[in-house]
This record gives structure tokens, C-alpha cells and sequence, in this order.
């Protein structure tokens, strides 16, 4: 108990260097919290953006077309009639279902053109899965058998397209001869995914199977689900079900997406940064146990003459070292939780900020990013902080406690 | 009965290619319950010499044994186990404890050998504070204390435990010759009720006229060894 008593006391002895010693602690691991919080919250809000935009939670296609789906074929499509006796209601957090066919096309304003994706959908139930409707700034969306489009600002802007403006889709059909559709603008969009405003022009799905020579057939099924976090086990379900039917068929997650796979791999590269910091938090610690050792060799040296064990004298300065780290992990947890609150509440407007489009990074936001909460993070660097301050101080320790008697008291 | 034999003790410190030697074939015998100051010029030899009594250090040659215990047998661990139950120091330089008052760097010493029996150590504690004349100062820390102040919290901290064997490096040199007698006299009385054994390095005539036994140290080598009765000091 003495020594816990003394190494207590150590910690008081210097204030201001427990102060700032704890101080880079409590900061590094505030950056962690907020890192860690602002990349959860950039993958929730992209993730989102690619659910309520581009993926749904489920996706059913044919599993040939799978695996060639970035070439949008227009082999192995499925009939749209296909899986019509499941039940989807009764599904566990079914919320929609909506039919797609997806294809390539060159867009033509009459001057140039650019490839772009065209998604032949039906506007009476796409806002069960899409939430598009809310993104209009101009028109309106179009109705089934019009040969009308709607599209993104952006796209239309690069184009010089405005509402009412006809444009010019060139189409490579399924017997592989060329085909055009002529189409008037009905509505322009200003989505939270830089995918739809920059890249992809929206049809009925019964003119594109027309113009495509692929009727009654549609390269999706687009499931949503109440959340995202019971996409896998719904998916295995389903695919049970469907496969009852036609084996040929696969359930796919929104998380098997390419773009998903990319933005995971990205977080290893996050992970190395967040470790960066943790080991500027530990070099601070063994910089400060070294110095703490340096001061006291005097009194380390007494310390022995008085017969205390290496081990006591160890014990001493990482109780004081784990003491900082004690110190330091709470007063980063504390500002770690203003850090992300206002984080959640505020966001960051980068736009604003930097004035730069993370579409350029491959991050498809246009809105403020926010953080989210992650509590495991929070219990994570408390109890490393600890643990760093504990650990990175055995060898500064054990390196003076071992000193020489004679050499730590005469200061040799 | 010998507490302490040293057999041809010589100690060698190297600085850089060369070798200094400080001791030189020390034969030297200590019994239980002698009162004894080394003495001899700087450099002759004696702060070694305790150092190597004290385990806190081995000879480059020759043989200690302390309570018949051959020292160059035991480990870090054993010799740390002799100096915390056998064994009391007291430096020039005070090496007290910044952090603890003189209450907590007395209790230290004790709280090592006995962590029990609260109300007997704090008695203690503040009884040999008294002795000392430090009662009433129990609460300050060393930054708060004269240099005789702080010398007496150390000589307090090496009695406290009542070891076999204090060792006393200028003990004396920062006191006045009153607070030094006050303090001899604790010695003496502890020497004479339980036997402590003394060894004193000191140049201070005054100690050495409480000295049973009187070893000169010159060159590394025992000059002379005169066995005796005190002086009478009580005037």
C-alpha cells in the first residue's frame, strides 16, 4: 500500500508535466475518437448514399450477369415475372420491391456525346425502394410508356441540357444492332450520390425493354429492408426461397458491391493512421517515465540501499505511469464525447471548408459529413491508453530500478 | 561474535583504461554491538568500504561475510533482503524522499520489514522523530526542512527499523555540534540496549571521540586499528 502511496504521490509531485504528459494522452486519443467517428459516420453516410440510391439492401440477378454486372450485359436477364409467387410481405423487414433494367448508353445533346448508365425503372413503385423523388430541383418524374428521362443537374449541366430539352440515348440492343431514344428531360436531380447526378440518365422500364428488344425482362429485383444490418441473414433466406425456382438466380447484399469492397479496403489504410497516433500517445509516456527515472536517480538509489526488490521499484513507476494513463484516457474520453457530439450535430461542411468534391476521392457525398458513435472505440483507447502507459513504462522502469546502488546514489 | 569478516577485500573501478584502485587487501573483522568510525583522508577509500559492507556493492577480490553469510554467494534479490532488514544508512547527501513528509520517509523504512500493526509503527515512527528533536515537524516535507533537519529525518529513517548494522557516511556533516551530540547520544543508547552495530565514515573529531574503535584508512589500506573505551563526551 506504501508504494501505491508513493507512486500516487509522484504523480502530484510534478503537476505540470503529469499535466502535460496526460495531456497528449487525453489528445491523441480525441483524435482517435474523432477519426474513428468522422470515417464511421463518412461510411454510414456512403453506404446510405448507395442503398437509397443505387443498391437497395438486396439485389436479385442472375448469377452469370453477376459476375460480368460492370459490363451492364444484356444476356442472362431475368423475366420480370420470374419470382412472382414469393411472398415478399412476409419477409422479415421487407419494405419494397421494385423491378430495374440496367444498360449502357452514349448520351447525345446533338454536339457531343458521353457514355453514361441508363437505368430503365417504373416510376409508380421506385420510391418503395429509391428515395429519388425527393432529390428533384426541376420537372417532375416521368410516367410508364412516356418517352421522357430524368437525370442529374450535373450530367445535365456538363450537357447543357435543361427541362423540356430533348436528348438523344444510342443503344447497343440485344441482338447487337444500334438503336436511339429520343427522349424529352421531365426532371433534373441534385442527389447525396455523385453517381446519380454525374452519371446515370433514368427511363421507364417499359421503353428501354422496347428500345433494348429484351420486353418483359429486367437485369434486377431491388429489395429494402427496414436496416442494412440484416441484409446478410434476409439475403441467405431468400436466396433458399428463390433458388426453389431457378437455381440460376443469386441474392446479393448491398455490401458485395465493388464500391463497398473499395471503401473497406480504404479503412485498413484509416487503421494505420489511427495507429499512428496510439504510438505518439506511448512515446510520450516512455519519453516521460525516462525523464521521471533520469531526476530520481538519487532517490532510486536509496531506494535499493533501503532493500527494495527491482520489482518494487518498477511497481512504483508504472503504478505513476498507468496513474497518467488513467488521467489521460478520461479526460480523452471526456472531450471525445464533446468532440463527437458537436461532430454529430454540426458536421463538417468540406465544401465550404476546403471548397474541394470528394467525388474526386471516390467518396460519392455531396453533404456535410458527420460522425457517428462508436462506443467500442471510446472503451477501446481508455483501456489503451492505460495500457500503453502501463506497458511503455516497464523497460524506463526496469532500466533504472536495475541501476547499480553505488552509480544511482553517488549519481556515478 | 563477528557481524561482519572481510578477508583481502581489494576494489578496482575502471575509468575508461585505466584501473583505480581504491581498496587494497582489507582484512577486517566486525563484532556484533561495536560502535566504530573509518577514518582517513578524501580519496583514502572509506565511502567504498562501507558501500561494500552495506551490499551495495562487491569487491573486485576477497571475501565479505556478513552474520557468516558469504555476500559474493547472494543474489540482487538476497543482498536487497539483508540491507532491508539488517541493514540502516545514512548519507551525506540525506537521499530523502521529495514527495514524503519526514513522518512518511521514516514510516517507508519501517512499512518495509512490518506493513501490520498501524498504531506500533506510527509510535515508532514518532518516537524516534522525537528523539531526533524533529517532534512537532513530522509534516513537512524536505524542501521544507534545514539541512540538519533533513540529516536528522535520515538518521531517523536508518534507526527506525533498529537493524543489526547502521552505516553512517558524514553523518554529522551537516549539524550543529549540538544536534550531532543529540543524535550521537541516540546511537550510543541504541548501541547500548540493542546492540547495534556502527560504523561511521566521518572526518568529525566529535564522533570519533564516541568511537570504541578507530580504523585509519589510507590508500586503500587499514593504517591503523586502535581498540578502546570512549571518551567521556557527556560534558
Amino acid at each position: 500500500m506504501f508504494l501505491v502511496k508513493l507512486a500516487l504521490k509522484n504523480l502530484v509531485r510534478h503537476r505540470k508535466r503529469t499535466f502535460i504528459t496526460a495531456g497528449i494522452i487525453a489528445m491523441a486519443l480525441f483524435i482517435y475518437i474523432m477519426i474513428d467517428s468522422l470515417l464511421i459516420g463518412i461510411n454510414d453516410i456512403t453506404y446510405n448514399n448507395l442503398i437509397n440510391l443505387e443498391s437497395g439492401h438486396l439485389q436479385i440477378v442472375n448469377k452469370t450477369y453477376w459476375e460480368e454486372k460492370d459490363e451492364l450485359p444484356l444476356d442472362n436477364l431475368i423475366n420480370s415475372d420470374e419470382i412472382k409467387n414469393i411472398k415478399f410481405t412476409n419477409i422479415e423487414g421487407f419494405k419494397g420491391l421494385i423491378t430495374e433494367l440496367d444498360f449502357k448508353a452514349n448520351l447525345n445533346n446533338g454536339v457531343n456525346g458521353i457514355p453514361i448508365i441508363v437505368k430503365g425503372i417504373n416510376p409508380d413503385n421506385y420510391k418503395n425502394v429509391f428515395s429519388l423523388n425527393k432529390f428533384f430541383t426541376e420537372g417532375e418524374m416521368f410516367s410508364k410508356g412516356d418517352y421522357r428521362v430524368v437525370m442529374g443537374e450535373k450530367l445535365a449541366e456538363l450537357m447543357k441540357f435543361k427541362t423540356g430539352d430533348y436528348l438523344t440515348l444510342l443503344i447497343r440492343t440485344k441482338n447487337d444492332t444500334f438503336n436511339t431514344i429520343e427522349a424529352e428531360i421531365s426532371g433534373l436531380l441534385n442527389s447525396s450520390n455523385t453517381n446519380v447526378n454525374r452519371n446515370i440518365v433514368y427511363l421507364p422500364l417499359d421503353i428501354a425493354q422496347r428500345a433494348l428488344n429484351v420486353e418483359g425482362q429486367i437485369s434486377h429485383f431491388i429489395i429494402k429492408l427496414e436496416n442494412k444490418n440484416i441484409a446478410e441473414n434476409t439475403g441467405l433466406s431468400l436466396e433458399k426461397k428463390i433458388n426453389n425456382i431457378n437455381d440460376n438466380l443469386g441474392v446479393y447484399t448491398w455490401s458485395e458491391l465493388e464500391a463497398v469492397t473499395f471503401l473497406k479496403a480504404k479503412q485498413s489504410v484509416n487503421q494505420l493512421i489511427l495507429l499512428i497516433i496510439l504510438v505518439i500517445a506511448a512515446i510520450a509516456i516512455i519519453n516521460t517515465v525516462i525523464l521521471a527515472a533520469l531526476e530520481r536517480m538519487e532517490e532510486i538509489g536509496m531506494m535499493k540501499a533501503m532493500g527494495l526488490k527491482i520489482k518494487e521499484i518498477i511497481f512504483t513507476f508504472v503504478l505513476e505511469s498507468t496513474g497518467i494513463g488513467l488521467l489521460g484516457g478520461i479526460a480523452g474520453i471526456l472531450i471525445g464525447i464533446l468532440g463527437v457530439s458537436l461532430l454529430n450535430k454540426i458536421g463538417i461542411d468540406y465544401v465550404e471548408m476546403f471548397n474541394i468534391d470528394m467525388a474526386s476521392f471516390g467518396v460519392p457525398i455531396i453533404e456535410k459529413f458527420y460522425g457517428a458513435w462508436h462506443p467500442e472505440a471510446f472503451i477501446f483507447v481508455f483501456f489503451f491508453g492505460v495500457f500503453v502507459s502501463l506497458i511503455s513504462s516497464i523497460l524506463p522502469a526496469y532500466w533504472a530500478a536495475s541501476k547499480d546502488p553505488v552509480e544511482a546514489i553517488y549519481h556515478r | 561474535m563477528n557481524l561482519l569478516e572481510l578477508k583481502d577485500i581489494t576494489k578496482i573501478y575502471q575509468q575508461g583504461k585505466i584501473e583505480v584502485p581504491a581498496l587494497r587487501g582489507i582484512d577486517l573483522d566486525v563484532k556484533e554491538g561495536e560502535f566504530t568510525t573509518v577514518f582517513g583522508p578524501s580519496g583514502s577509500g572509506k565511502t567504498t568500504l562501507l558501500n561494500l559492507i552495506g551490499c551495495l556493492d562487491k569487491p573486485t577480490d576477497g571475501v565479505i561475510k556478513f552474520t557468516d553469510k558469504e555476500l559474493e554467494d547472494l543474489n540482487k534479490h538476497e543482498l536487497a533482503m539483508i540491507r532491508r532488514f539488517n541493514i540502516g544508512f545514512i548519507f551525506q547527501s540525506y537521499n530523502l524522499i521529495p514527495v514524503l513528509t519526514a513522518f512518511e520517509n521514516v514510516e517507508f523504512a519501517i512499512r518495509l520489514i512490518d506493513g501490520k500493526n498501524e498504531k506500533e509503527i506510527k509510535d515508532k515512527v514518532l518516537k524516534i522523530l522525537d528523539i531526533v528533536g524533529l517532534a512537532g515537524l513530522e509534516n513537512r516535507k524536505p524542501n521544507e526542512l534545514s539541512g540538519g533537519q533533513k540529516q536528522r529525518v535520515a538518521i531517523a529513517r536508518a534507526l527506525v527499523k533498529e537493524p543489526k548494522l547502521v552505516l553512517a557516511d558524514e553523518p554529522s556533516a551537516n549539524l550543529d555540534s549540538k544536534t550531532s551530540k543529540e543524535v550521537l547520544e541516540v546511537m550510543v543508547k541504541m548501541n547500548e540496549e540493542l546492540g547495534t552495530t556502527f560504523i561511521f565514515s566521518t572526518h568529525d573529531p566529535l564522533v570519533m571521540d564516541y568511537a570504541h574503535r578507530m580504523i585509519e584508512i589510507r590508500d586503500g589500506q587499514i593504517f591503523a586499528d586502535k581498540k578502546g573505551e570512549a571518551n567521556d563526551v557527556s560534558s
